[in-house]
């Protein structure tokens, strides 16, 4: 292969997804004269917080190899623990942390099926969707949790230099993902175990430990996203999030993640889950039914599998 | 009329002329041995013939018909089939219902069919139940329910590719007594094997290969073992020469266990470099693994070495024999690759310092001169021989003790290799202790200090250097029958 042709491929491979978003953002604001308003596109921002910091947890796992189903009933009981806790006089903020704790182990809890165990990760967190959300119904007994303090009011619908804190929650975890997967041997460690197990195992890396890191961290982002919503409802919904778990992966995927491991990014999936974003608020604008929004949302990831394999399959 | 004629077979691959003009014939009710030194194209030559390869030129006729194939499936169609390890049965289907797979009826009358597969096997000299399933037969009886399938589908010519290498020894006898039958019942077998005890066992006529052509076709009954091994080796061509060392203080003690591994001590000198011989099955290769604590345990001066984690510890490092499916994350740049054992190493709470890692790739680039000298292409866009090195860089800056190789050149081109050498023999002059274990004997006759001969899962002989290629042959082969 040339190394022209090959930095041409692999750049198209790398900026793929942000020019696609591009034209999509492009033929949008030429249909609907409000979409480019500043105050739409801070709607879209914050509409897409939540899915996309499932959807970063999300991509630590797929990374290494994996998949995690159970970020929607995390969510859910993070989000219902921290109101429960908050309505029985907890300081928030106390609130709020433990309900981060018991998300991260929640996903330790699936790593250690996948991990330990070496149950097939949709199988295990297929276990975790069910049972947690079980627990979350059983802890809410399958009513609302309302009468949630200020401080949720503020995390769900604050603003902040002219941002919704939502995004300013979304863009922290960004940050601080993109930081772990390209800056630190932990990240680097998550690449190589999903991109070859064997080739990771010989160069010592401690295949186990990554795997647990990459559940709890996505057990970790679920509860933030759980604590997100509880603020945006100004409650806590026994069936929060149910169904997440797939837009998060669709996220990722439209992304540039690729489901078998060690191919993706969280920048992508940050960009996969903008243009699910934008392409529900352009047919909102557009009065497109919500009936066909599905039918399109559908296409567009199945279209950006399809590049992505003849894009693959082009570089063997 | 010859059952099948091969005539001026011509195959390359890149650079490398694989078969040169092979011709090869084979009658019916005949084995025929196919025998020769690794990449000397027997297997290359029944690719072509199972549909698998298209010849670049040449010819191929079945009972005077000329064939052009174009698919395993094509010729499984003309009735030429290739055992191989992999054996395309059902696992959860009974036996009857793999003999009859492909040809079942839209109704299956399951009395019918256990009828007819008992017929089969009884015909095969076989009894194997019809009613187990798949699953639960050992490995030597799947593969001759596979052989007795392929009979079934009306083969002429069937191809094994060393069938015993993973059978138990009164498995590989049922085997060669079903391969007796088939002779019997018409069929034309080509029969693969570095064992020259099972070629005189078997064969009828015997054809040699080296570097690619054909340099012998013989009846067994006129040849003898050590004849066939001359003809296999050639003469002496060395590409490279370690040059002979003197005895230095001893490095460690290797004591090593595995699966199906008569348990080895191997002691090891600075700057010793230490070649393991042998068929596929013989056990060098468990051994080398055991010895970096996978698949098997050792003991490294007198320490435990269970997994490869404490492998590194103990400062061994594996080479793995695939650098594709073992030795690199293939997405990842060659530069994340060659740190990956060391990320320990080059992290500060956590993070991992970037201008360490890059004077450290760079170092070792040049060391190496891997090339293209680009350490951030992702690894797969490197050539066989420049990942090879990839891997070493990642072994080398481990700053190991022992270095473990396993086949350090497959498909490595021969200028890489010869560089390869050259690395090697410098890194045991700086006091390494080498380990490699190789089905390339030119390449350990050249390269090593001394050899150890494995056969049957054990050591059976060792050679000091200077080390001569055709007694390794004899000794790996059973030519040579060691006491």
């Amino acid at each position: 292969m040339s190394p022209v042709r090959y930095r041409w491929r692999e750049w198209l491979s790398r900026y793929g997804i942000a020019l696609a978003l591009v034209a999509l953002v492009v033929a949008l604001s030429l249909l609907s004269p409000t979409f480019l308003a500043t105050t739409n596109l801070i709607n879209v921002l914050r509409q897409i917080s939540v899915n996309a910091l499932l959807a970063f947890g999300m991509t630590t796992v797929i990374l290494a190899g994996g998949i995690d189903l159970s970020v929607g009933s995390v969510l859910a009981f993070s989000g219902a623990l921290a109101a429960g806790f908050s309505v029985a006089e907890w300081p928030p903020a106390l609130a709020m942390i433990a309900a981060l704790v018991v998300g991260a182990l929640l996903g330790l809890f699936n790593g250690v099926f996948v991990g330990y165990a070496r149950l097939a990760p949709f199988i295990a967190t297929l276990g975790g969707l069910t049972i947690f959300r079980g627990a979350t119904l059983v802890y809410t007994d399958g009513r609302p949790i309302t009468g949630l303090p200020d401080a949720f009011d503020e995390l769900g619908n604050g603003v902040a230099l002219g941002l919704p804190i939502p995004v300013w929650v979304m863009l922290a975890f960004l940050a601080l993902t993109y930081f772990l997967l390209r800056y630190t041997a932990l990240g680097r460690a998550i690449y190589a175990v999903g991109g070859n197990e064997e080739a990771a195992r010989l160069s010592g890396i401690p295949i186990v430990s990554v795997k647990l890191f990459t559940y709890g961290y996505s057990g970790l982002a679920a509860a933030l996203g759980g604590l997100v919503l509880s603020g945006r409802l100004n409650s806590a919904q026994p069936t929060a999030g149910s169904g997440f778990e797939l837009d998060a992966i669709a996220a990722a995927v439209v992304g540039g993640a690729s489901l078998s491991g060690g191919r993706g990014g969280v920048i992508g999936s940050f960009l996969g889950a903008a243009i699910i974003g934008v392409l529900n608020n352009g047919m909102n604008l557009l009065n497109v039914s919500a009936f066909y929004q599905q039918i399109v949302k559908g296409a567009v990831i199945l279209g950006a599998l399809l590049i992505d394999r003849l894009v693959a399959a082009r570089r063997e | 009329m010859a059952l099948l004629e091969m005539r001026g077979i011509a195959k390359r691959f890149g650079g490398v002329e694989a078969l040169k003009g092979v011709d090869f014939t084979l009658e019916a009710k005949e084995v025929h041995a196919l025998v020769g030194e690794n990449g000397a194209g027997k297997s290359t030559l029944m690719k072509v013939l199972s549909g698998a390869l298209i010849p670049d030129s040449g010819v191929i006729l079945l009972e005077g018909r000329p064939l052009r194939l174009h698919s395993v499936a094509e010729a499984q169609r003309e009735g030429i089939v290739m055992v191989y390890q992999e054996l395309n049965l059902v696992p959860d289907l009974t036996v009857a219902e793999n003999l009859a797979l492909g040809r079942l009826p839209p109704l299956v009358s399951y009395q019918r069919l256990h009828a007819e597969g008992r017929a089969l096997l009884a015909q095969m000299g076989l009894r194997i139940e019809t009613e187990r399933p798949v699953r639960s037969l050992s490995p030597g009886e799947q593969q001759l329910v596979a052989v007795a399938r392929a009979f079934a589908q009306q083969a002429k010519v069937m191809i094994f590719d060393e069938p015993t290498a993973t059978l138990a020894a009164s498995e590989a006898e049922q085997l060669f007594q079903l391969i007796r039958r088939l002779r019997g019942e018409n069929v034309g077998v080509v029969y693969i094997s570095h064992r020259l005890e099972e070629i005189f066992a078997l064969a009828d006529r015997v054809t040699v290969l080296r570097d690619g052509m054909r340099v012998a076709t013989a009846p067994l009954s006129e040849l003898t073992a050590e004849r066939v091994v001359t003809l296999m080796v050639g003469r002496e061509v060395r590409t490279f020469q370690r040059a002979p060392q003197g005895k230095s203080d001893v490095l460690g003690e290797f004591e090593v266990a595995a699966p199906r591994l008569v348990p080895l001590n191997l002691r090891l000198r600075r700057s010793e470099i230490v070649g393991f011989a042998g068929v596929v099955g013989s056990g060098r290769s468990e051994a080398l693994e055991a010895m970096f604590g996978l698949r098997g345990t050792a003991r490294w001066k007198g320490q435990l070495v269970t997994n490869p984690r404490q492998g590194l510890h103990r400062r061994l490092f594996l080479v793995p024999a695939d650098r594709k499916t073992q030795g690199l994350v293939l997405e990842l740049t060659a530069r994340e690759n060659v740190v990956l054992s060391v990320l320990r190493r080059l992290q500060r709470l956590g993070v991992i310092e970037r201008r360490r890692e890059r004077r450290m790739v760079a170092e070792w680039f040049r060391r190496l001169s891997v090339r293209p000298p680009d350490p951030d292409r992702p690894a797969r866009t490197f050539s066989g021989g420049n990942q090879q090195k990839l891997v070493l860089a990642k072994g080398l800056a481990t700053n190991p003790l022992v270095l473990l190789l396993e086949e350090p050149t497959r498909g490595v081109d021969v200028a890489t290799r010869f560089e390869l050498y050259t690395l090697l023999n410098e890194l045991a002059k700086e006091g390494l202790g080498l380990v490699v274990s190789s089905s390339d004997t030119e390449e350990l006759a050249g390269l090593c200090d001394r050899v150890l001969i494995f056969r049957g899962g054990k050591v059976v002989a060792e050679l000091e250097a200077p080390v001569r290629r055709e007694e390794v042959v004899a000794l790996v082969t059973g030519a040579l029958q060691v006491a």
